[in-house]
C-alpha cells in the first residue's frame, strides 16, 4: 500500500472516531448522569434492592430503596417510581415524597428509578432530548427522561416472542425488557424478570401491605386519570377516585383484568399479600399525535394537536391547552392519589394505617414541584444521595 | 440459566468486537475495490460495531 493510500484510510478512521466520540456525547452523558436527591429528615436507611434477591448484584437494575420508618407500629406502603423511565412524574413524585415526607405512624419505602437501566437510555425513533430541569428557588435540577425498557446493554437479546412466567400468557418481544410485564418475576429468569422477583421478594419480606406503581399514560388510551386496582383493592381505590373526584381533580378507577399479566396491579396482587395499586396521569409527552416532544411539552404539557383531539372528542381525559397537563399538576395528582388511597387503606384495616404527610396537590399547584426540592450544597450530606 | 443467558450477551459484544476487526483489517488490508467511496464506507460501517464492543451505544 502506498504512503499516500496509508494516510487516507488512517485519516477516514480518525474521522469516525470523531463521528463517534461527538455523535455520542449525549448518550455518554445520559448513561453516566446521576440524579441528585436530599431525603428529609423522617429517612431511615437506604439499601440495595439486591439485599432481597442477590441475582441482580452488580448490575444496573440493583437500585436504590430508601426507607421512611416512623418508628411506630403500622402499615407498611411501597411507592415505585420510575418502572417506565420516560413517564417521569412517577420519578418526581417519588422524589419529591423523599424529601419532604415525614411519617408518624408506619413505614414507607420509596424506590424512584424502579428500572434503573431503562432510565439511561433514550427510545429509539422518538426524538426527544435525554433530560428535563427543574427551576428551583436555588438553581435548576436535572433529571433523566429515559426510555420504557430495560437498556439493550444490560439484556440483549430479546426473544422473537416474551413469554410471561407463570401465567405461559405471549407478550410482545420487548416485553422482556419492560419491567411492568415481567411481574412477579423469577429469580432464574431474564434481568428484567429477575428484578421484578427481587421488588416481589422485597414486599414479601417486608411484609408491605399496599404497593403502588406510579406511572403516565398517553391521553388517547382509555386508562388515563386512573386508579387501576387489583381485587382485593378495589373498594379502596373506589373511595378513593370518589373522594379526588369530589374534591380535587377527575380521577377513574378500574379493577385489574384478570387476562392481563405481567403488569404490578396484577401480579404484586396474586403473588404477595400487598394491595396493589397503579396509577396514571395523562402525559402528553408521550401522545403518538403530539406535535415536537420537547423539554418544555415534557414541563408544560401543551399541544396544539391534543388540544384538536379533546376538541373532537377522541381523549379520555379532560385536556385544555390553556392550562396543559404540566409536569407540577402530574406530579401533584400523584401525590393526592397515592396519599388518598394510603388514606383508605386505614380507614378500611385500621392496623395498616400509615400516617404520613408530603405536599398536597394544592401546594404543588400554586408552588410549583421545584419548591419542594431542596439544593444539595447546603445540605447535610448525610441526607444527600446520588440515583 | 443465568450462566446462559450471560454467555448469550457476551457474546454478542464479542461478535461485534470481531465484526469491527474484520471492517478495519479490510479497509487497510483489502487488494480489491481500493477506491475512496469503499474506504468511506468500510471506515463508517466501523462506527456501530465499536460502539457496541465498547458498551456505549
Amino acid at each position: 500500500m502506498n504512503r499516500g493510500l496509508l494516510t487516507r484510510r488512517i485519516a477516514l478512521v480518525a474521522a469516525s472516531v470523531v463521528l463517534m466520540v461527538v455523535g455520542t456525547t449525549e448518550i455518554r452523558a445520559l448513561r453516566s448522569y446521576r440524579e441528585t436527591v436530599v431525603v428529609s429528615e423522617a429517612f431511615t436507611k437506604r439499601v440495595s434492592l439486591s439485599t432481597y434477591f442477590p441475582g441482580i448484584a452488580g448490575t444496573l437494575m440493583d437500585t436504590s430503596i430508601y426507607l421512611f420508618d416512623s418508628g411506630v407500629p403500622g402499615g407498611s406502603v411501597l411507592i415505585l417510581g420510575g418502572a417506565h423511565a420516560y413517564e417521569p412524574a412517577g420519578a418526581m413524585m417519588a422524589y419529591v415524597v423523599m424529601e419532604n415526607i415525614a411519617v408518624s405512624r408506619g413505614r414507607v419505602f420509596v424506590i424512584p428509578r424502579a428500572n434503573m437501566s431503562a432510565s439511561t437510555l433514550g427510545m429509539l425513533g422518538n426524538a426527544y432530548p435525554p433530560f428535563f430541569r427543574i427551576q428551583t428557588g436555588w438553581g435548576e435540577k436535572k433529571y433523566r427522561i429515559g426510555d420504557r425498557e430495560t437498556h439493550p446493554l444490560e439484556q440483549w437479546p430479546d426473544p422473537f416472542t416474551f413469554v410471561h412466567y407463570p401465567s405461559t400468557q405471549n407478550l410482545a418481544y420487548q416485553d422482556s425488557r419492560n419491567l411492568n410485564r415481567t411481574f412477579p418475576g423469577r429469580p432464574d429468569g431474564n434481568l428484567t424478570e429477575r428484578t421484578a422477583w427481587a421488588i416481589s421478594e422485597l414486599i414479601r419480606r417486608e411484609k408491605i401491605d399496599m404497593t403502588i406503581d406510579v406511572h403516565e399514560a398517553s391521553l388517547g388510551y382509555p386508562v388515563v386519570s386512573t386508579y387501576v386496582c387489583h381485587q382485593r383493592a378495589e373498594e379502596m381505590c373506589m373511595m378513593a377516585a370518589m373522594v379526588l373526584s369530589a374534591e380535587q381533580f377527575p380521577m377513574k378507577t378500574e379493577t385489574s383484568p384478570k387476562s392481563l399479566r405481567g403488569l404490578t396491579h396484577r401480579e404484586v396482587g396474586d403473588f404477595t399479600d400487598s394491595f396493589a395499586v397503579l396509577m396514571e396521569t395523562p402525559e402528553p409527552f408521550i401522545e403518538k399525535f403530539a406535535g415536537p416532544m420537547t423539554e418544555d411539552l415534557m414541563l408544560a404539557g401543551r399541544d396544539e394537536f391534543i388540544q384538536t383531539a379533546a376538541t373532537r372528542g377522541l381523549l379520555y381525559t379532560d385536556y385544555d391547552i390553556k392550562t396543559g397537563a404540566s409536569l407540577d399538576y402530574r406530579v401533584g395528582r400523584h401525590l393526592a392519589g397515592a396519599a388518598e388511597v394510603i388514606k383508605q387503606m386505614g380507614e378500611f384495616y385500621p392496623e395498616k394505617a400509615v400516617r404520613m404527610t408530603w405536599p398536597t396537590y394544592a401546594e404543588v399547584m400554586q408552588r410549583g414541584i421545584g419548591s419542594f426540592l431542596h439544593d444539595p450544597a447546603k445540605a447535610d450530606q448525610r441526607r444527600v444521595f446520588r440515583n | 440459566m443465568i450462566l446462559l443467558q450471560q454467555v448469550i450477551h457476551q457474546t454478542y459484544f464479542v461478535m461485534a468486537a470481531v465484526v469491527a476487526l474484520l471492517l478495519l483489517s479490510r479497509l487497510f488490508l483489502r487488494r480489491t475495490r481500493p477506491g475512496l467511496g469503499y474506504d468511506i464506507v468500510y471506515a463508517y460501517t466501523l462506527i456501530p460495531f465499536i460502539l457496541r464492543a465498547l458498551h456505549i451505544k
